[in-house]
């Protein structure tokens, strides 16, 4: 079984968030789940600033903080789902210990206060135990692995889009989206990336494009100090999590 | 408030506990799946019967060719279409959320007038509904009213994103059979002219460009919101992937009025005072003469190995052989001779040394390209400064070669079922409206040099000035709301009978008597030639992904439906054309003749691959040369005369650093800007004359990448990741440098009031240091009366409202960009 892991390319992303809408819709999430965020730091100051993005999803930690925490064995790392670190939406109690343990900050719970009003669930409101049931969606669903629109008071995440992945031809190096043997296959936010700043494939095979672009080019997973070893590599003079301010925070000045 | 959420949630997983085991079998997991709480588990549901459509999407002017996914006759899921040659199977942020246009519950269900005769902005317009042969009778009546009085002139169709051939390639038989100057009146002043009249005026093609960065070894981007909203994006994106990963790297200098994603991206970023583009480009071509790194072979050379270009002096009359340009001598004693970096740095404020940089940088290296859009053009001197820029592309010989630029080609299109000339009566042919002018006054004395005026149409008619509508109809438009000073527009229209053919509910609609909803872009058969993009000829089809799910019909088949019921050969020549489907079976059978590369020769094959395409571009500058493409490689040379009839459309046939476009509205162009009749030829430094009154802060109002045309701003997803640059989230920012705020008492995060000569706006401020300290910035597309219940209302204020209606007297473009404002505490 392939061990799934994604390399995004800081250089070549243009901080679009195609990612994002493609991840949105792919998954139904409300607006502001978004499991694949941007974020946006700044720094220095007119004429000489910069500003940074860094493109967010689940890392499918190889040893998840979340797993370690969840009371219910609601996550769970699935090894013969290619790694893939998932949310039981019959078993998650919605008690957010997760969303604390998480490094990441790349767990969400949508079953409160909306984030823009009016409230969408009300334009779409639920039916067949969902939270919310707009008329577009993905016929996919599978809630032992936080697939499909989430019932209420449940956590959800990124799945690396497995209800997609899972087709993958078996022994596959990797899924990319030039190739369209696989295209449809290709999770959401990699398909999608104009610039070709995202890459998926199998981090356990040596010959994967993904090795060969963390090999060549230094991949470096965020956070590594805390031991959680994700499956996502980030590439690029920018590779890491700045310290910046954020961008939707006070500026320092 | 979200810890106690939190302690809300352990109670009940507590509670939960004493119910342990009640789901467990059904769940059918081990360990203690008991505390479940769902009332059921659910596993895996079986995936129904998904149909992919071929559509385009229709957010942006791009034409993404998109594969539409619906299953059960829900659209659910839309990719870019690998077989689409702008999308290549990728898409841009807002490309995703086409299905919220679908299924967006604000959106009209079908034809309505109004009932409410008071207009407004709080005036309910007490929409009914009625069938659509009410409605379109209706409309018809008056129309043949108003002709058979000899006023059809009062008439008018607004349009903002026309498509193609099925939709506003209607509207011209339409003017010319019915009787109306005034179809259509286009939008294209308050979007980009400035670009396509400095483009005729130096290389005499009145359009944007095509480019080719796949080759390209250097961009200079002025002012083009390139990773945000530059057409098209998404294939932009594309090729910033490609030319920042291949070897060699393209390297790129962005010069912006603001931090911006392109800027933050670029090697070098360098923040131009507003509206002084034209200096920083003038100096740039300075130094590419002085330094001796213009391209010979395009441009030509000294006759005398000795020549020089040498700041502050002439050059002898005559010393100088020009290849494809013309004027450059007279350009260089009359004007550029003392642009050097030094003069421009005091007038945009970035540093002589930055500048000198650029330009050797961007001289030396070939292919370069230098590109703008509204940043330099969105100003009173909007024309110049584009011809400033596009001069570079000149100088080192990048128009039509590989890696630079050309232009865009056409589509060999079918011929119509009938041709409109044969079905003029001698209303149409000689009455009244002949020698009436358009109501906006382009193409008159007054805008000579301009194709469109929407900005001035609400102005006009408020005055009677040249004379008052009577009924004007909308399409992909909406100047009640998007004008410059827009309020004069929402008193303008009070008695003009609207009809707006919108599905949304925007601040036209608010001002409609007849709401005829088009449908939506999933739900639509129309076709969309390219834009430019890499010149050779391509067009796009919609192909309906679902039938429409309300009562609502194509805007092209309204039209069409409005035209069968005229009077006289006008409504024969419609019920001939019959309908949107026989209009593109008839334009798809030019394609007979012209097989696509993807194999589409027919109307059939066009709706299954959803695109027709012949590569390659047909021409191609080599080393002095042009050649035309003959089969297998560019292997015809062209004359000069060739050249003249296909490449520089311009008097002199050549590149015009002297234009004689420009010069042959010389008193015009004297009278309005103030510049000697015999310099108006040269590319030049004109200063730009700012509009509000006194205020001491500039102030832009750019596109974001998920606004690009507006569209977005009922679609809440869109709304909650409006960025980029102080995380909007649920709302965007008036972005302030800390010291311009802070000598103003203002704090971050502070509401905060914008004022012009026009009025006050109101936003909540973010500091960003990256900001130049006298430019405010504050994204478009917020601040709407109406558009849906998510647009409605949602702060901050509309930028248009501190917007004064003046525009390039050149162009006509409408300067969005010029306004200066003053900032305090609201």
């Amino acid at each position: 079984m392939a061990k799934w892991g994604m390399v995004i390319d800081l250089d070549k992303c243009t901080g679009c968030q195609a990612c994002t809408t493609a991840c949105s819709m792919e998954n139904n999430t409300l607006p502001g789940e978004s499991w694949q965020d941007v974020l946006f730091y700044h720094e220095g100051e007119y004429p000489s600033a910069q500003m940074k993005w860094l493109p967010r999803p689940c890392m499918q930690c190889e040893n998840p903080s979340c797993v370690h925490v969840c009371p219910t064995r609601a996550t769970y790392k699935d090894p013969d789902a290619g790694g893939i670190v998932f949310v039981d939406w019959n078993k998650c109690i919605g008690c957010k210990y997760c969303m604390i343990a998480c490094p990441y900050g790349v767990r969400f719970y949508a079953d409160e206060k909306p984030l823009i009003e009016p409230d969408i669930r009300e334009a779409y409101p639920s039916e067949n135990g969902q939270l919310w049931s707009p008329p577009y969606q993905n016929p996919d669903e599978d809630w032992q692995r936080g697939i499909g629109i989430q019932p209420p008071g449940v956590v959800s995440k990124c799945t690396f889009c497995y209800h997609k992945v899972k087709h993958a031809p078996e022994g596959v190096a990797d899924l990319d989206e030039d190739n369209p043997e696989v295209k449809e296959y290709v999770p959401a936010c990699v398909r999608t990336c104009a610039p070709k700043a995202r890459y998926f494939g199998d981090l356990d095979n040596p010959e994967s494009q993904v090795n060969q672009l963390i090999g060549d080019r230094h991949g470096v997973r965020l956070k590594d100090h805390t031991g959680n070893r994700p499956q996502v590599y980030y590439l690029g003079a920018g590779a890491g999590v700045p310290a910046f301010t954020p961008a939707d925070r006070e500026h320092d000045a | 408030m979200k810890l106690f959420q939190t302690l809300l949630d352990r109670r009940r997983f507590l509670q939960s506990s004493a119910v342990v085991g009640a789901t467990a079998g059904a769940a059918g997991v081990t360990g203690l799946t008991g505390l479940a709480q769902a009332p059921q588990a659910r596993a895996q549901t079986p995936r129904g019967e998904t149909v992919v459509t071929k559509s385009i999407c229709a957010q942006c002017p791009a034409r993404c060719g998109i594969d539409v996914y619906t299953t059960d006759g829900r659209v659910h899921a839309i990719y870019g279409d690998t077989g689409n040659p702008i999308a290549n199977g990728k898409l841009c942020p807002k490309g995703h959320l086409g299905s919220y246009f679908l299924y967006d519950p604000d959106r009209f269900k079908g034809p309505m007038r109004r009932t409410n005769p008071n207009k407004g902005r709080d005036e309910d317009p007490g929409f009914v509904p009625i069938s659509w042969d009410e409605a379109l009778d209706m409309v018809a009546e008056r129309l043949n009213g108003l002709r058979d009085r000899g006023e059809s002139h009062r008439f008018a169709h607004f349009y903002g994103r026309g498509w193609g051939a099925s939709d506003a390639g209607l509207y011209g038989d339409f003017g010319k059979l019915y009787g109306t100057p005034n179809s259509a009146i286009g939008h294209a002043s308050m979007c980009a002219e400035g670009s396509k009249r400095a483009k005729r005026a130096t290389d005499g093609n009145d359009s944007y460009n095509s480019y080719d960065y796949r080759n390209t070894n250097y961009l200079l981007i002025m002012g083009a919101s390139f990773l945000e909203a530059f057409r098209p994006y998404n294939n932009v994106m594309q090729m910033w992937g490609h030319m920042r990963s291949k070897s060699p790297k393209t390297r790129v200098t962005c010069v912006d009025v603001r931090m911006n994603p392109t800027m933050a991206a670029a090697d070098r970023a360098l923040y131009i005072k507003p509206g002084t583009d034209g200096a920083f480009a003038l100096a740039v071509a300075h130094v590419i003469l002085t330094e001796g790194l213009w391209d010979k072979e395009f441009v030509g050379d000294f006759y005398q190995a000795s020549g020089r270009f040498i700041s502050g002096e002439t050059i002898p009359v005559d010393s100088f052989e020009e290849n494809w340009v013309h004027g450059l001598t007279e350009w260089w004693n009359q004007e550029l001779k003392n642009r050097t970096p030094e003069w421009a740095e005091e007038i945009t404020s970035i540093p002589a040394r930055h500048i000198r940089q650029t330009a050797i940088e961007f001289g030396s290296t070939r292919p370069a390209v230098a590109l703008f859009e509204r940043g330099p053009t969105g100003h009173t001197n909007g024309t110049y400064n584009g011809m400033a820029i596009h001069a570079l592309n000149a100088l080192v010989g990048s128009l039509f070669a590989k890696g630079g630029l050309g232009y865009q080609m056409g589509v060999p299109y079918g011929a119509l079922p009938v041709n409109a000339d044969d079905y003029l009566d001698d209303y149409a042919r000689d009455g009244a409206w002949k020698d009436q002018p358009r109501i906006d006054m382009a193409r008159t004395e007054r805008w000579p040099m301009t194709s469109h005026m929407m900005q001035e149409t609400g102005p006009n008619h408020l005055a009677g000035d040249p004379y008052k509508l009577d009924t004007a109809m909308f399409f992909y438009t909406n100047p009640i709301w998007t004008a410059p000073d827009p309020k004069v527009w929402e008193e303008a229209f009070k008695d003009v009978f609207v009809i707006d053919t919108s599905p949304f509910p925007g601040e036209t609609a608010m001002y409609a008597d007849l709401i005829l909803p088009d449908s939506t872009y999933l739900e639509r058969l129309q076709d969309s030639p390219t834009y430019p993009f890499e010149g050779w000829p391509m067009t796009a089809l919609r192909v309906p992904a679902v039938e429409p799910i309300y009562d609502t019909r194509h805007f092209g088949d309204i039209l069409i439906g409005i035209g069968k019921r005229l009077n006289g050969p006008a409504g024969e020549y419609y019920r001939e054309l019959d309908s949107v489907e026989n209009v593109l079976r008839h334009r798809a059978a030019g394609f007979a003749e012209n097989p696509g590369d993807n194999g589409v020769n027919d109307f059939e094959s066009w709706k299954e691959k959803g695109v027709w395409y012949k590569k390659p571009y047909h021409w191609r500058l080599e080393r002095g040369r042009f050649y035309e493409w003959g089969g297998l490689d560019y292997n015809l040379q062209m004359s000069p005369e060739e050249v003249k009839a296909k490449l520089f459309k311009t008097p002199s046939g050549k590149f015009e650093f002297k234009s004689g476009f420009l010069e042959e509205h010389a008193a015009y162009i004297e009278r309005e800007m103030g510049i000697p009749a015999e310099r108006v030829g040269l590319i030049q430094w004109v200063e730009p004359q700012h509009s509000g009154g006194n205020g001491d802060l500039y102030f832009v109002t750019p596109k974001t990448p998920l606004h690009a045309e507006g569209r977005g701003a009922n679609v809440p997803h869109n709304i909650a990741i409006h960025q980029p640059i102080v995380g909007g989230r649920d709302t965007v920012y008036l972005e302030v440098h800390p010291r311009t705020a802070q000598e103003r008492g203002i704090r971050n995060g502070d509401r905060v009031r914008i004022t012009s000569d026009l009025g006050s706006i109101e936003a909540e401020c973010r500091f960003v240091a990256g900001h130049r300290p006298d430019t405010l910035v504050l994204p478009f597309e917020f601040g709407h009366w109406a558009q849906g219940r998510w647009a409605k209302g949602r702060g901050p204020g509309h930028s248009g409202e501190v917007t004064a209606n003046v525009s390039d007297p050149i162009s006509g473009l409408a300067s969005y960009y010029t306004g200066k404002v003053k900032l305090e505490r609201a």
